[in-house]
Order: C-alpha cells, then structure tokens, then sequence
C-alpha cells in the first residue's frame, strides 16, 4: 500500500465511521417513535409521551426544564402556525409531575413576541401554573457559541436553552416555502439570535450545525392540526387539516421523518432532516424506526 | 404651596395625562381603550383646525365642542385647571428667578401666531399641532424623555446581567412590574427627539421673563380660549386691583401686572378670590354682557392674519419629488393632502407602534408635513393584526379600522431589487421575506429556476417574485431581509391605494 493509498483508505475510514457507527448502534436499539392520536390533545400528548417511556425517564427531581415550543407568528391557534397550547400546558404538566424545579418556555418569535404570546393562546394556557415561566426572550442572554459547524463557526443561542438540565423540543407540523416543512430540527431556530435569516443560504446545513450543537432530550411534535401550504405562518383555515396527532421520540431526525409521511412526502424530500442524518443526529430510514401507536 | 381646587384639578389631570401616556402602548390586549388622544379629542385649537383645513364635521371632535361651549360658559379655565403643560410651568416656575418680562412679546404677537395658524389651515395647511401646547408636551415626552428612561432603565437591567448573570432572576419579578406597566417595551430613538425637548425647555426657559409667559402671550391654544372665554358671563369682581391694596398683582399668575383683569388672561385660577385679605373678591355672572372692547385689538390683525396663513400654506408645499417614492403612510391612509389636513402631528400613532415602524417625518415630507408619521420599513414594520395607529389617531387621520379592513389597507407595495436579492444576485436560497410575508395566499411567491451559479456550475434556486394586487406593503419583508444595510426588497409608495382584495381572491394569481 503507498501513501496515496494509505490516505485514501483512511479518509474513507473517517468519513464513513459516523455512519458505521450510527449503523451498529441502530442495529441495537432502534430509534422509537411514539405516534398517539385522539380528540382530547392534552391526553394524547400524555399517551405519545408514556409510549416513549414518560416523562420521568427524562425530567429528574429539581430539574429545569425548557420546553420550546412554537410560538413565532401573531396567529391564533386553528390556524396551526404555533403549537397547540394543550400540547404545550400537557408537556408542562408532566414535567412538573415528574418533579421539574421549574420549567421555561419561550420562543425568538418573528412578529411582535408580545402579540405572539397571547394570540398563540400559549401564554394565557400557562398563566397561573407555579414554577412555569413563559417569558418574552432577553436579547442579552444570547451567547456567542462556538459550534465548528459545516456553515456555522458560531452563532448566537440562548443561554437559557443551553444551560437547561432537560431540553424539549414542542414544534408543530407545517408547510415551509424554503425548507418544504417545518418540523423539530427547524424548530431550534427559535433559540438562535442574531440575523436568522442569513443561515436561509444553506439552511439544512446550519440547521444541522446547530442540532448537534444543542442536545435535545426529547421531541414532541404537534400534528393536532397541520398547515399545508403558505407556511410557515399560513392564515387561511382551508390550508390547515386537522389530524389529532401527536409525534413523541428521543432521535428528532426519526420524529421529523415520520411526520414527513403526515403530508404525504417522503423523508428523503426534506433536505433538512437528510442533512441531519447524513450528520448523525438521527435515523430517517423509516423501515428502520420503530413505531408504536400509543 | 397651596391646594386650591384648581391646583388640585390641575395635578389630577396631570396624573391623568401621564397615565394615559404610560397606557398608549400593547398591553396584551387588541384595543386600547383609553389614551392620551383624550386630551386631543377636547382641544378646541385641534377643533378649528380641523374644521377649516378638512373643512367637514368629524363626531371624533365632538367633545372639543363640548370644550369651546364650556369657554363660552366660564371662561378660560382649562388653561388654570386642565392644561398638563400649565401645570409644568406652575410646578417649576417658583423654581425660576424672574426677570422683566420681553417686551416684544406683549402686544399682539399671541394673535399674529394663532390667526396666520388658522387661516393656513383655511389653505390646506394645519400646523397648529406643531404649537398646541399639549401635542408639544406630548412630543417630547414620546421623542426624548420616555426613550431615555426606557433605555436608561434596559441598560442598568442588561448592566446587571453582565455583572452577575442568571442570579438577577432574583431581582426579575420587581423588574417586571415595572417594566410590564411603565417602561416602554422597545428601545426606539426618534429623529427630531433633540428639537422636540428643546421647544419644550425653550417654553420652560420663558418662565425666567414672567409667570406662564407662553401662556399669556405665545400659546394659540390659549389665545384661542382667551378670545371664546371673553363671552362667558363670569367676570371677577372688581375688575380692577383696589386702591388701597393691590395683593392680585403678586397673586395673579397672569393678567394683573396692568392693574386691571384682562379677561382674555385670566385662567380662572381663583388665587385672588382665596388669599385677598379683604374678602371683596368674588367670580360671578355679571349682570349685563358687556364686551371687553372691540374683538380684535386691531383690525389688520385679520387682514395680515389671513395674508401670513396664505404666505404660510403655498411655498411651504414644496416637496422633493425623490423622498416622495418613501412617503410610506400609516395603514388606512389613503391620500396624502387629506392626511395632511387632519394630522395634529401630536406623535401617539409613533408611540403606540408596535413595532415601531412609525417615526416623525424631518424633511422627508417637506416642510408641510413635519412631525407627520411616516413608515420606515427598515427599522420596523407593520404588524398585520394591529389596529393600535388607528384607534389612538385624536382626528382619524390614520382611520380606526376593524382588523379584517385594516389588513387589505395598502401602505405601499414592495418591490425586489434584483441587484442586491441574494437568488437574483448571489444565486443562492433565501426567501426569508416570503416566509413572513403575512397574506394567507403570500404576496410574495417563490418558484424554482435552473441558473447557473457564480461557480459557473447549473444550479436550482428559488426565486422569489412579487403578487403586487395582494400586497399591502406592510414592509415586513424589507425589515426582515437578511441582506446588511440595503434590502434586496423595498417597499414604495403608490398613488392608488384602493384596499387588496379579499382572502381567497389571490389563489387564482399566478
């Protein structure tokens, strides 16, 4: 073997050994996807969160938690462009039953975050819970974070987020003229600050930058209703279908896959959760995810 | 000093004006039902302008009628019981060493500021909001001191942050209370904010010449109830200082340095009634009207009155025609010269924005429209579901609208600049503008094209395009454009701002 050959055998090595090991871990512990439905969306939430171990496997006694929802648009919630506040009040309760110390839930909205609060119903769904914050982001609690990513060397995220015991990750299925849907892994924009927009260049790239940067503990994806088009902040009913879903797995890429398959696309249409597996942070193959109908 | 009746109304309505200030701003509801446009809706100076400048009846300024029947009535008493400013001046005046008071102020000089004012409006052009003493107060509270003690209040809370970091969640609750009821809830700095405090302090250095020295021989707002106030039955008793006393000279905030009542200046204050030592003092009816000379003091005071708001209204029209093109208007406005008319240029509509989309005009709408509320879509957009410019505007400049009519308003509409827009230019994906564009069918619209890269490879890139018959130039698209500086889309003002269409009429487009 020359040198050339040596490099050459060894670069193959070290880019293939992500999917080498991904694959031998996969082989032994599939990932799971919870998938409940029913009209009462608090106790679906419940029934999707039980299936993938409760709440409990997550949430130790004195944890904080923060739970991310979406709450970017000044829309209400038929409209399906937030999460679904009893999705959001359920996740909040079981974290509290599981003995969370407190438990945060903010989002960086793109309207006015004041209006977004209250018209998302997120806000007012939480209002008097003890030990629940839902306040607006302070923009001196960004913090310039190194994530030697692919596009992003460093971005802004929200410390918050970061210094979270339990992190969980609470997006709604919807349609996205860039990245075709919105799902977990796009949800995470909600804790970058700074210019946002500029990561739309090579969206599937930074997106997976950041995911590997922030470890998400569990994703719970609202699909009680979905919009369809004119995303992400939709505003005409006619684009919204109601499915009353609710999407519950520790591996984000395997929940965004699954609920790919709600709007009759394929996982491998998504450039972003394809980016993410191709990074490991997750199994897309969806003959290679567990589901189980809670 | 002393709690007369009148100091006490004047320190409620004080109170009141600064918390209908505090309460012009979100506070997590969709309607603002009390506002410190109350203070407008009963200004007769507002009134009259509007009436001669619009030339039609608006029931907005029903109360302000109310205001001039009540002068009619009693006199001017607003001045000594209601005006917040009259109040400012009365609280630090005695904190003032005085001066002879400015001879070239006495006179006529208060008519030949309200008449030409007026007779402008007669012309088309209202500029009285640019000397009511209430729009100038409320000016540089919103431009200047509201700002600061925003900013200064954010800083020390940031300050403390960086000092010891997440403890300060100890401290948030209080911090918050504050914050959700007094502070404003963004950091803005307005132009003219400098000008607009220093007309005020300007007003307050007037104090050094005599007691209320604007009151008495500048504010048109004054002058206007002065001259309405000298019908009214009520006359003090005697309308001269006495012989053998003369005290209403030192008590008398206003008219009594010449020995006798100018009824024109008294504001009603009652001082000379409380603290004459003799008791001989008393306001009542008199039994016969009689006039207090002729109506005006003289008689080329209309001629040149009418002459000066002529002078005033033509050459100030002039407008460069290359600002014209960002003369965005608040949602509703649908035509300049009528906006023009109405608009007190009191500066509500700027600070209720929620997003702070609205600032005072410096030049950009000549010299007319000073202080008038333009977008600027950079800096802040207008946020599709709200209605907040509108239900504050004292006059209906910017019309109150129900939300389902205020979102087809057009402000403008945008358009791409292909030189800068990052697929057009860079050949790269981005569509940030179409993703928060906020018409339900997307105004702008994306569509994949093959171009080849500036690598010289094909490539596929979404090209964002414009559907202009939906699009309402709220101007998010330009503020959210991830491009530095100047955005790759801007939004321009258009003549015909006939409402879009509504929803579910754009399917069809494109």
């Amino acid at each position: 073997m020359d040198r050339r050959t040596f490099i050459k055998a060894t670069g193959t090595a070290v880019l293939l050994a992500p999917v080498l090991v991904r694959e031998t871990l996969a082989a032994r512990e599939p990932s799971l996807v919870a998938v409940a439905e029913g009209t009462d969306h608090a106790a679906t939430t419940r029934k999707a969160i039980n299936a993938v171990g409760g709440m409990k496997r997550f949430v130790k006694a004195g944890d904080v938690v923060v739970v991310k929802p979406n709450m970017g648009w000044d829309r209400s919630s038929e409209f399906a462009a937030n999460t679904n506040p009893l999705v959001v009040r359920a996740v909040v309760e079981e974290c509290l039953a599981a003995g969370a110390k407190k438990v945060k839930v903010f989002d960086y909205t793109c309207n006015d975050s004041r209006r977004c609060y209250v018209n998302s119903g997120i806000e007012g769904a939480l209002k008097g819970m003890k030990n629940v914050e839902c306040k607006q982001i302070e923009p001196e609690r960004f913090k310039k974070t190194t994530l030697n990513g692919q596009f992003l060397k460093e971005w802004d995220l929200y410390d918050e987020a970061l210094s979270a015991n339990v992190y969980i990750n609470v997006p709604v299925a919807k349609h996205h003229g860039l990245s075709k849907l919105t799902l977990g892994l796009k949800n995470v924009m909600g804790i970058m600050g700074g210019n946002r927009g500029y990561i739309h260049r090579n969206l599937d790239v930074a997106l997976a930058d950041v995911n590997s940067h922030v470890k998400t503990h569990l994703t719970i994806i609202d699909a009680t209703r979905i919009l369809t088009a004119h995303g992400p902040q939709g505003g005409n009913i006619a684009d919204v279908k109601v499915l009353n879903k609710v999407i519950a797995s520790t591996d984000t890429v395997a929940a965004d896959a699954f609920a790919t398959t709600l709007f009759g696309l394929k996982p491998i249409d998504i450039p972003v959760t394809v980016a993410a597996y191709k990074r490991g942070l997750g199994e897309m193959n969806l003959d290679k995810i567990k589901i189980v109908k809670a | 000093m002393k709690f007369t009746p009148a100091r006490i109304c004047q320190f409620i309505f004080l109170a009141l004006f600064l918390v209908l200030f505090v309460q012009t701003e979100y506070r997590g509801r969709d309607e603002i039902n009390a506002a410190v446009n109350a203070f407008f809706r009963v200004d007769p100076l507002v009134l009259f302008s509007y009436l001669l400048a619009a030339k039609s009846w608006n029931w907005l300024l029903l109360p302000a009628l109310l205001m001039v029947m009540a002068t009619l009535l009693l006199g001017r008493f607003f001045c000594g019981w209601i005006c917040p400013l009259g109040t400012l001046l009365d609280l630090v005046t005695s904190k003032i060493r005085k001066s002879a008071p400015i001879m070239a102020l006495k006179g006529n000089t208060k008519y030949w500021l309200l008449l030409p004012l007026l007779s402008a409006s007669l012309f088309n052009l209202n500029l009285s909001g640019l000397l009511d003493p209430i729009a100038i107060l409320l000016r540089a509270l919103t431009f200047l001191l509201y700002p600061v003690i925003g900013l200064a209040a954010r800083g020390g809370w940031v300050g403390l942050y960086s000092a010891i970091g997440e403890r300060r969640d100890a401290v948030a609750p209080t911090y918050n209370l504050i914050r959700d009821n007094l502070l404003p809830f963004r950091d803005t700095i307005y132009p003219l904010a400098f000008f607009s405090a220093a007309v005020l302090i300007g007003i307050i250095v007037l104090e050094r010449f005599e007691t209320r020295n604007w009151c008495r021989n500048l504010c048109p707002l004054g002058t206007l109830l002065g001259w309405l106030g000298r019908f009214s039955p009520f006359s003090r008793v005697p309308t001269t200082t006495c012989g053998d006393c003369g005290k209403c000279r030192e008590l008398c905030p206003t008219s009594f340095d010449r020995d006798v009542l100018i009824k024109e200046e008294c504001i009603l204050c009652m001082d000379c009634q409380r603290d004459c030592p003799h008791s001989r003092i008393s306001f009542l009816p008199a039994l016969k009207l009689k006039g207090n000379g002729p109506l005006l003091p003289e008689r080329r005071l209309l001629l040149g009155g009418m002459a000066g708001g002529l002078l005033l209204a033509l050459p100030t029209r002039f407008r460069p025609p290359e600002r014209q093109s960002r003369l965005l208007r608040p949602p509703g406005v649908r035509d300049e010269d009528d906006f023009l008319k109405k608009c007190v240029r009191c500066g509500e509509c700027m600070k209720v924005c929620l997003k702070n989309a609205l600032y005072p005009a410096a030049y950009q709408a000549g010299l007319e429209g000073i202080y008038t509320p333009l977008v600027i879509p950079r800096l802040g957009y207008c946020e599709y579901n709200c209605t907040l410019c509108g239900q504050v505007c004292p006059t209906g400049a910017i019309p109150s609208l129900q939300v389902e009519v205020k979102r087809r308003e057009v402000i403008g509409k945008a358009v791409f600049d292909k030189n800068h827009c990052l697929p057009f230019a860079g050949k790269i994906d981005c569509i940030v503008c179409e993703e928060h564009c906020p018409i339900p069918e997307k105004a702008i619209r994306s569509r994949e094209v093959q171009v080849m890269g500036l690598d010289g490879l094909v490539k596929t890139v979404k090209e964002p395009y414009l559907v202009e018959e939906i699009c309402n130039g709220c101007g998010i698209c330009e503020n959210v454009c991830p491009l530095e500086t100047k955005a790759g889309i801007e939004v321009f003002a258009v003549k015909n701002r006939t409402p879009i269409p509504l929803q579910s009429a754009g399917h069809e487009l494109y």
